[in-house]
């Protein structure tokens, strides 16, 4: 079968019978390997969107994976809404310093939302940088390869805002003050998913690792999670959505597939059998080759095992099951690859 | 056991926060020393809010209501008990190492090890590790718990256990990882003593320790 890597990882979000699933990073790509065959660095890229795009493609570029993808962090949105951030090293993701707002649970005491509009957010900060990476990496390579864009899920952004611990602490505390704030993020996250489709993205892929199972408990999942991602990210017009839960989604893949996107991704934490069993073929599935065991800490023999399990299980795109660790050798990413490319 | 500690056993795994105060003196009001409140009701509270996590029955959310129903009960008890510490199990200092900010693991540790009757001295995120190294030392601490999401970090951890050893206390202070970059393995690996999944088990490896 002749197709070209963008084909192939789009007909796999169709679910289309393939001779072979492509093998694409969807999460966080880069690594110090790539930044190193390419001469483009963290912390500088998270904030260029020429360096961006072009370490974005480097997992295609450098390795062979079949899409490229912006950005590599999920700061972006949480600093153009006022949050403090480290930038990070060249081998360490940006973190949150400081949450703008006051939300305290066990005083009571909670902030109202005050959130830029939509408009004026996609005007400046990281997000504009993501977005002209985007462009620019459509431009370049998406004749050849699927362009994915990353952001950030609504729960996991009001999080952001407030400290994710007291978001999930007020859910049983004030869950009306909790509604507030992703009410008020998700106008934001809807229209930023939207610039990066009109920008060229194929697929949208959103983050949304603080509705995990380690975070929220299922029955809170579509109230405070699923029903947001619907109307933000499932209704993006002009491009695959596939959402990213981290920890165990096995209790709420269902739940996931509810919300009308394309895909899940989802980590290691639910086994590939059980996922591909669960999911009964509702929605494509994406990952699940664990970060630290085998990427970080195990052999490239060890890597292409996974990879081959979990395409026998089912999985429409093999990819890893959360974003990379910057410290992944290349050689067990090339594994990855040629396990699956052959 | 009475029924005012059988009364704040529910309140602490039902999370009715605003009864806890309230449950607590009750408790030293019908004679109990705080001592037994803590350990044969606040513990075993936390105890029972364990098996339930475990169980699935409740998720992060429930544990962080008991836990802080708890703290409602402990700062009513703890000055009771005179501070020199002689009344604790045991110490245990707790830190996300430098790099990492995510510490919603860790609290909810701190709350499982408090739950056991351990002095717990909570550093916070992102500590450099020869902070925490000399708080262990400065507070004759039994255990440096650690705890990472990320991957970076992880560093961090097999520092602790250089550290310890260039200073004579491997073996006395004993170190036990977790965090979702962690594994068994990689405890093995860089020699720490124990490595838990979860706060549940992490509370198990805790007592092991300290021979609870």
């Amino acid at each position: 079968m002749s197709m070209t890597p963008k084909e192939r990882v789009l007909a796999a979000m169709r679910k289309e019978e393939l001779d072979r699933p492509p093998v694409a990073v969807f999460t966080q790509s880069a690594t110090i390997g790539q930044m190193d065959a390419t001469g483009v660095a963290w912390p500088e890229a998270h904030s260029d969107a020429k360096m961006m795009a072009k370490l974005g493609a480097a997992q295609a570029t450098v390795f062979g994976f079949e899409a490229v993808r912006s950005s590599f962090c999920l700061t972006a949105e949480a600093e153009r809404l006022g949050c403090m951030v480290d930038p990070g090293k060249k081998d360490r993701t940006p973190m949150l310093k400081k949450h703008p707002f006051h939300f305290d649970p066990m005083m009571g005491e909670y902030d109202e939302p005050s959130i830029m509009d939509p408009e004026e957010f996609l005007k400046g900060g990281r997000p504009a940088t993501v977005i002209e990476a985007t462009r620019l990496m459509a431009e370049e390579y998406g004749n050849e390869y699927a362009v994915i864009a990353g952001n950030t899920g609504p729960f996991t952004l009001a999080g952001h805002l407030v400290s994710t611990e007291n978001l999930v602490f007020g859910i049983m505390m004030a869950p009306e003050e909790v509604v507030k704030w992703i009410d008020a993020v998700n106008p934001v996250v809807k229209a930023y998913s939207q610039a990066l489709a009109d920008a060229g993205a194929d697929v949208i892929q959103m983050s949304e690792p603080s509705s995990s199972t380690d975070l929220l408990s299922p029955d809170m999942f579509t109230e405070y999670s699923g029903n947001y991602v619907k109307e933000s990210l499932a209704k993006v017009d002009g491009a695959y959505s596939v959402l990213h839960i981290c920890g165990d989604t096995g209790p709420i893949l269902p739940l996931m597939a509810d919300t009308g996107v394309t895909g899940c991704s989802v980590e290691e934490k639910v086994d590939s059998a059980e996922a591909v069993k669960i999911n009964n073929g509702r929605i494509a599935l994406v990952g699940n080759v664990g970060v630290v065991h085998p990427l970080l800490q195990g052999t490239p023999e060890d890597c292409a095992a996974a990879a081959r399990r979990i395409a026998d299980a089912g999985f429409n795109v093999i990819s890893p099951g959360c974003g990379l660790s910057a410290l992944i050798a290349d050689e067990n990413l090339k594994a990855l690859v040629k396990a699956i490319k052959g | 056991m009475g029924a005012e500690i059988d009364a704040l056993i529910d309140i602490v795994v039902k999370g009715k926060i605003k009864e806890a105060a309230a449950a607590t003196n009750a408790c030293l009001d019908a004679g109990i020393d705080a001592k037994t409140i803590i350990f044969d009701g606040l513990s075993a509270a936390m105890a029972i809010v364990g098996d339930k996590y475990a169980a699935k029955q409740y998720f992060l959310p429930q544990v962080l209501l008991s836990a802080n129903t708890l703290y409602q009960g402990l700062n009513i008890c703890l000055p009771l008990l005179g501070g020199d510490g002689s009344a604790s199990k045991g110490t245990a200092v707790l830190a996300v190492v430098e790099g990492d900010v995510h510490d919603i693991g860790k609290n909810i540790v701190k709350a499982m090890i408090t739950g056991l009757g351990v002095n717990t001295i909570d550093l916070g995120k992102d500590i450099p590790i020869k902070d925490i190294i000399a708080a262990a030392e400065e507070n004759n601490a039994d255990i440096i718990a650690t705890s990472t999401l990320m991957t970076p970090t992880l560093a961090g951890m097999k520092q602790v256990e250089a550290d310890l050893k260039e200073k004579g206390l491997k073996g006395k202070v004993k170190h036990m990882i977790g965090g979702g970059a962690t594994s068994k393995e990689f405890a093995d690996q860089i020699g720490a003593d124990g490595w838990s999944y979860d706060a549940v088990e992490a509370s198990h490896v805790a007592a092991g320790f300290l021979g609870l």
